[in-house]
Parts: C-alpha cells; structure tokens; sequence
C-alpha cells in the first residue's frame, strides 16, 4: 500500500513534536525513520498507526485520506520496542488475538485461526512455541511472536518502533536478515523505526532522517551516505 | 493532553480517542458509579456520626463526654495504645530486620505466621487469650492467684489488641527494607561502626517514613479494636471499659448523644489517621510501601 | 536440600531480632491460638463435632459465609472499577475519593457498626426511604450484608490500583492495533491481568467479612436461626462460660480462615507462575 504523508504536525501541550512533515511511502517499500531520540520518528510511526492524532496534516493510504481512520480500521500491523506480548496468553493467543478479536461475522472458523497461526509460527522458524507464555520466551523469540502476531490481521502495512532495541548485538543482526526476509516474503510495506544508522543503512531501501521533529533527509541509503544534505546528516550517520 | 490545533485542524480531531481510553460516556458512567457508591457506603455514615451526635447541640456532647465513665473509657484506651503500639513498633523492627537482612530457612512460613492475625477473627483472638490466660487455664490460675489478673482486666486487653495489631508495623517496614537492600548497612560496617549505629544512623532513617505510616495505622486499629476486646474486656464500667466497649454500652442504653459523641471522637481519630496517611503517600511516596494492602 | 539452617551474615543483631520476634509471636499469637486448639484437643474431635453440628450453629455459620460472600463479590465489582477509576481517570475530587477508600480500615467497627444502624433503622435517613418501598434493611440480612461490604470496601480497591497503575500503556494499544474494540481489550486483555490481584483482594474481603464482629452485631438483630453471625454464638458461649462449645466454634472458624488463607496463598503462586508478577 502505497503511504502518503501530508504536511503532518504534531503539538504535546507547550512542545513541537512533529514540524510540518510530508513524505511519500511507495507500495511494498521498506523504509527506516532513522533519528536521535526526541526527533518525532516515534510520534510519526504512531500517527500512522492511529495511536497518536496529528495535530494537523492528513495521512492517505493509497490515495485516501485516512486521517479519521481509528486505530482499529486502520489494519496496521504494529509492533512495539517493549513487543507489548498479552503475558497471560500462550503464544499461540497472542497470534491469534487479533482474527479471535473480530466481530463474530468476520471472524474466521477456530481451524483456520489455528491453520493460520501455526503459519506464521512457521514464517518466524518458532513452529513449536505455541503452548509457551511470554516470559517463556527470549527477547529474541519475543520479538519474532510480536511480528507474527501483527502479521496475523492481514495488515495493509507493517509499522515497527525500534524493532531490535532491546536485543544483544549478535540477535540483532539475526533478526535484521528475518525481517528482511518477512517483507520480501509478504510485499508489505514497512516502516521502522531506528535510532542506529547501521541498522537503517542496511536494512532499509529509503532512509528518512530526522531530527528535532523535521525531516533532514530522505534517499536510499547510498546516496545518504554519498551527499549528505545537511551537517546533521553527515555528523548523525558517521558518528 | 492538549492538542493545540494549528493550520487545518480536521474536524475528526475532536472525535478522536487514544486507544488506552474508554469513550466518555461510559467514562462519566463509572465515575458516577465510584463518586455514588463511596457517598452511599462511606460519606453517609461518617455524616451520621456527627449528625447524631450534635443531634442535641454542642454542650450535651461535651457534657457527656465528660462524664465520669466516659473519661476513664478515654483515659483507658489512650493506655492501651501507649503500650500496644510502641510494643509493636518494636515488634514490627525486629520481624523486618530478621527477615530482611539474613537468609534463613522457613522465612516464608515465619511471614505467614505474622501475617496470620489478618485472618483470624478479632473475637477468636479474643477467645485465644481468654483461653490461654482466663482464670481456669493453667497459665491464668497461676496469675490470678498471684494478684495479676489478665482477662476481664487491663493487661487482658493489651493482649488482645497487640494480637489484632500484629503485623501492621512488620508489613509496612518489609517490602521498604527489602527494596533498600543491605548494601548501606554493610557499607557502614565495613567502616567500623557498631551494629546500633548502623540501625541507628543507616536503616532508620531510610525506614523512619515507613514506620510511621504503620505506627498510624496500628494505632488507629488499637484505639478502635472492638471484638477482641469485647471478649477479653469484661466491660466492667469505669476499668475495663475501653472507647469502642463504652460506645456500646451507651447505645444499648439508648444514649444516642453520648454514643455518638464518643463515636465523633474516635471518627476524628480516624480522620486524622487518613489525612496523616495521605499526606505521608504524598510526600514520602517513594519511601513507602505504600498501596500494596493495608 | 542441603540449604542451610541460616547462612553467614557479617549483619549484626540476628539473635536480638530473632529473640525478639519469637518471643513476641509466640506470646501474643501463637500460644494463644495453641491454647485454643489445645481446648479443642482435650474436649475431642467428636464432642466438637456435637457442638457444631446444631442447627443454630449451622445456621450461624452459613449465614456467615453467605453473607461475606455476597459482600466479597460486591466489592469485587466495585473495587475493580473503583481502582480503574482512581489510576485512570482524572476528575475533581479524585484524591478525597482516594482517601475515602481506607475509611473502613480507620474507622473503628463500633463506630460503623451504631453509624449504618442509625443509617439503615426504619426512622433513619436511608432506612426511611426503603421503608416506602416496603424493604427493611436493619435488623435483617441485608443490613449484616451492607456492613460486611462497607469493611471489605477497600480490600480490592487497593490490591488492584497498583497492577491498575503497572499496566503498559501500549499492551492496550497493541490489543487496538490488532483491531480488537476497546471492550474486548478490557474483557480479553486488562481484566485478565487484574483477575490474580483482584482474587487476592476478593478472597481478603471474604476473610475479613466472615469473622467480622463489631461492625454486624448493632445493625443484625441478631436473631438465632435468622441473623446470629458466627462470631456472635462464641461471644455467647463465653457469657454462659461454656468455654468448650466457644472453642469449637471458634476451632471452626479458624478453619475457615486458615483455608482462605491457603487460598489466597495459591492464587499468588499460581499468577506468579503464569505471568511472572502478582
């Protein structure tokens, strides 16, 4: 689905999260919001999601204004930085909430929840942890049952708040390359959040970077590195 | 949150509910709900308390309240909790210092034991201390027939209000030391200082905040302890009559006014107890364990 | 397995604060409570038996618990949402309601006892009203129910409101992403996560309501077979000096207590177990 972003502002009270920012997010993209803390990448990816409403501005999806749009109409697979697991379900639940949380009319048949799950338990390559709860679970493990579980909906997009922030350096490479290979498998289009450079130059086909609620730069990862447009640019990725 | 709306402001702004609220309507609605329902079961009582006892205006309380039996039922339940609560302050210390600074085995067996007062009835821990120091056990006769009665008599009464009182203090200080850690205590050892500087200087202060929110609330509990007493006491006027032993009496003999206006003083008591409470959680929040049960 | 009796420890004190603890649990709770099982041990298991198994005593015993019972799942309802309300939501007069919430613990249960009966008597400001409607509340069942649910008030109320508080914000807002309305977050998600507190806070109430003594006797009437309370029948025991049927009665009580107590232990280690926090 091809995203597009539209003069968006966002106020907390007395502070500017979000300057005026457009972007345009092509279908089946995989796009990083590659900024410090405190930049608006974060207040972004919520605007998207529907959590946060932005103060002004519009955000189309494929063309629509979905600004009105709640949350639950959205049909944004979002995952979280705390990866926000139901801790009192099986991890099978957790992937399953979602077609279980539909209204009776839509929602599927108990069998094809469970065909359904046991799919994408086999996507994340954790086709045997159905019965375990969370706390079970590596941050790893964890991580990879928050994307199925937001996979499992059928999204219209993929939306990740700073995906591998709490893994050890080594998982983090790994899961880098499964996320890759989930958007390459699934088309979505995608857009993370990440305050590591190297994540986003490697990761992402379009970096978007941010600083102090504006856009400072977007371009694939090359040309960034090659022309950086602004100091910020150039001191943020080579730091 | 207030979204300040620049430029144009889509008119869904205002519709727009974060998903971690309910809409207002059924907000207001549960609102309602606990505003009523506290009004219903807790303001209107505490209302009649005072109603009633002002029910003949100001000098026929404070005439009553001076009678005779009702100063010495004053006077009694002010001795009571003089001994009962700074006995289980001391108490309360030694049971979180023992179970927080040393590992030892069956320490969640010996926590139930203390918790256990909770969970008994106030009259069978009435009936418990009757049975164990009245005067046809073996313990009492012995007493008794020493001259130092314990049931149907002041340090009957002590006992039993020490038993409701238990684990105030203990379950305040324990979650506290145990989130504080031994760290500052051995620091302070390995600097040479003895074992009562060290609780002295080092634990109590960190602690002083904590404790005085239980001894609040021990003490509330003792000055009003109704049941235990009632079985212990004997409810002989004028002796053994506690505050909450003497309200009965009074009402049973329909004297409305004086029930009431001894009531009004305990009420008070209880009131100052919670303003002391909140204004120790509002504060000192952080050194508390606050919210976790009372 | 092997573990020590005590470990090492260069922290001084351990005999003076084990002295002390001892002695003191011994003396004011343990050997009391010995001595009452000792009175139930030499009266026999049968003449306990005899003693309680009475109608009057039976009567007084399930009126008890049903009661508390009653009492306990109101303030379950009311605790749950009284919790949710005091976290969540801002609104004049928060605090005091806040405070409000621990009267019943401060207020002595004389004073409340004599305060509903003023309240809830066919001339008081409430009772009056029920009166039209051609209820009585004092003197019957309800009014020994609405006592036992103003003590068991705050019991729920305050074992919730900090699992209200520790709440991640974005568990809900992961629930809405995946397109689940706001009342199946609250039914599938949060109330889930406060059941073990609130249990806890529930199975309190329960224990607290079942041996509830001062705040019952003014507003029962205390009819035998009709509204005599459990702990009311040992009070009586004792006037009459039969200290024996006081101790059984009192031994089953105890019972009560003890397995509720079990209970609400269960319930932690289970939601420990399960969720990893109580």
């Amino acid at each position: 689905m091809h995203i597009e972003i539209d003069e968006i502002a966002k106020i907390f009270g007395a502070t500017t999260a979000l300057q005026p920012v457009s972007l345009a997010i092509p279908s089946g993209a995989l796009v990083a919001l590659l900024g410090p803390s405190g930049s608006g990448k974060t207040t972004l990816l919520r605007i998207l999601g529907g959590l946060e409403y932005p103060s002004s501005g519009r955000v189309l999806f494929d063309g629509q204004d979905a600004t009105g749009l709640t949350v639950q109409e959205r049909r944004a697979g979002f995952v979280f930085q705390s990866y926000a697991l139901f801790r009192h379900m099986t991890v099978f639940d957790n992937v399953a909430y979602g077609l279980n949380a539909r209204p009776r009319a839509t929602r599927p048949p108990r069998a094809e929840v469970a065909r359904r799950v046991t799919k994408l338990l086999d996507l994340i390559q954790l086709p045997d942890i159905g019965k375990r709860y969370p706390s079970q679970l590596s941050g790893g493990q964890r991580q990879r049952v928050a994307l199925a579980r937001a996979l499992a909906i059928e999204p219209r997009m993929l939306l990740l708040d700073e995906p591998f922030g709490a893994l050890d350096a080594k998982v983090r490479k790994e899961l880098r390359q499964g996320l890759r290979h989930i958007h390459d498998e699934t088309g979505l289009t995608t857009v993370f959040v990440t305050h590591d450079q190297e994540e986003a130059m490697e990761l992402a086909d379009l970096v978007v970077v941010m600083s102090m609620g504006r856009i400072e730069q977007i371009g694939k990862p090359s040309d960034i590195r090659a022309r950086p447009a602004t100091p910020f640019v150039r001191e943020f990725i080579t730091a | 949150m207030s979204d300040a709306t620049l430029g144009r402001a889509p008119a869904a702004a205002r519709a727009f509910r974060p998903a971690t609220q309910e809409t207002p309507w059924v907000r207001w609605t549960l609102i309602v709900i606990a505003v009523a329902g506290l009004g219903i079961l807790v303001a209107a009582p505490l209302i009649v308390v005072f109603a009633e006892a002002l029910g003949e205006g100001w000098a026929a309380v404070i005439e009553s309240l001076g009678h005779r039996d009702a100063r010495s039922a004053i006077r009694l339940t002010l001795t009571i909790a003089a001994i009962a609560v700074p006995l289980n302050a001391v108490f309360g210390i030694a049971a979180a210092w023992l179970i927080t600074k040393f590992d030892f085995r069956g320490k969640a067996f010996l926590i139930t034991l203390i918790d256990l007062p909770f969970s008994v009835s106030p009259v069978v821990a009435g009936l418990c201390i009757v049975l164990m120091f009245g005067a046809n056990s073996f313990a009492g006769g012995w007493l008794v027939a020493n001259g130092m009665p314990i049931v149907f008599a002041v340090p009957g009464i002590v006992l039993a209000t020490l038993f409701v009182t238990f684990p105030f203090v203990a379950r305040e200080l324990i979650p506290v030391m145990i989130e504080q850690g031994r760290a500052e205590e051995e620091a302070a050892l390995t600097l040479g200082a003895s074992g009562w500087r060290v609780f002295r200087t080092v634990t109590l202060p960190n602690i002083r905040w904590a404790l005085l929110y239980g001894v609040l609330l021990s003490n509330a509990r003792a000055m009003g302890e109704f049941g235990a007493v009632a079985v212990v006491s004997g409810k002989i006027r004028g002796q053994t009559a506690t505050m909450p032993i003497t309200i009965e009496m009074l009402y049973n003999e329909y004297l409305s006014v004086a029930a009431f206006g001894m009531a009004a003083l305990l009420t008070l008591l209880a009131l100052v107890t919670l303003l002391l409470k909140a204004g120790l959680e509002i504060r000192h929040a952080d050194q508390l364990a606050a919210f976790r049960r009372l | 397995m092997g573990k020590p009796l005590i470990h090492r420890s260069p922290m001084p004190g351990f005999g003076l604060s084990a002295g002390i603890t001892l002695t003191m649990l011994s003396i004011i709770v343990l050997l009391p409570i010995g001595a009452l099982l000792a009175k139930g041990a030499g009266f026999g298991i049968g003449n306990i038996w005899e003693t309680v198994n009475r109608e009057r005593v039976w009567a007084a015993l399930f009126l008890s618990f049903r009661l508390s019972l009653f009492a306990a799942l109101f303030n379950l309802v009311f605790g749950v949402v009284l919790a949710w309300v005091l976290v969540r939501y801002r609104f004049p007069g928060r605090r005091i309601i806040d405070a409000a919430v621990d009267l019943p613990f401060a207020l002595p249960t004389a004073v409340a006892g004599i305060a509903l009966t003023a309240l809830y008597a066919p001339n008081g400001a409430f009772g009056s009203l029920f009166k039209e409607l051609g209820v009585r509340i004092a003197y019957t069942q309800w009014g020994i129910l609405i006592a036992l649910i103003f003590v068991g008030l705050p019991f729920v109320t305050r074992t919730v409101q900090p699992v209200v508080e520790e709440i991640e914000r974005e568990v809900e807002e992961a629930s809405a992403t995946l397109g689940a309305s706001r009342a199946y977050t609250l039914r599938h998600v949060v109330l889930p996560m406060l059941a073990p507190a609130a249990l806890t806070g529930f199975a309190l109430a329960l224990a607290r309501a079942v041996g509830e003594y001062g705040s019952v006797i003014f507003i029962a009437g205390n009819r035998p077979l009709q509204t005599e309370i459990a702990p009311l029948l040992i009070v009586i025991q004792l006037e009459e000096f039969n200290y024996e049927a006081a101790a059984a009665i009192g031994i089953a009580m105890l019972l009560i207590s003890f397995a509720l107590l079990l209970v609400i232990n269960l319930i932690q280690v289970w939601s420990r177990r399960r969720i990893g926090y109580v």
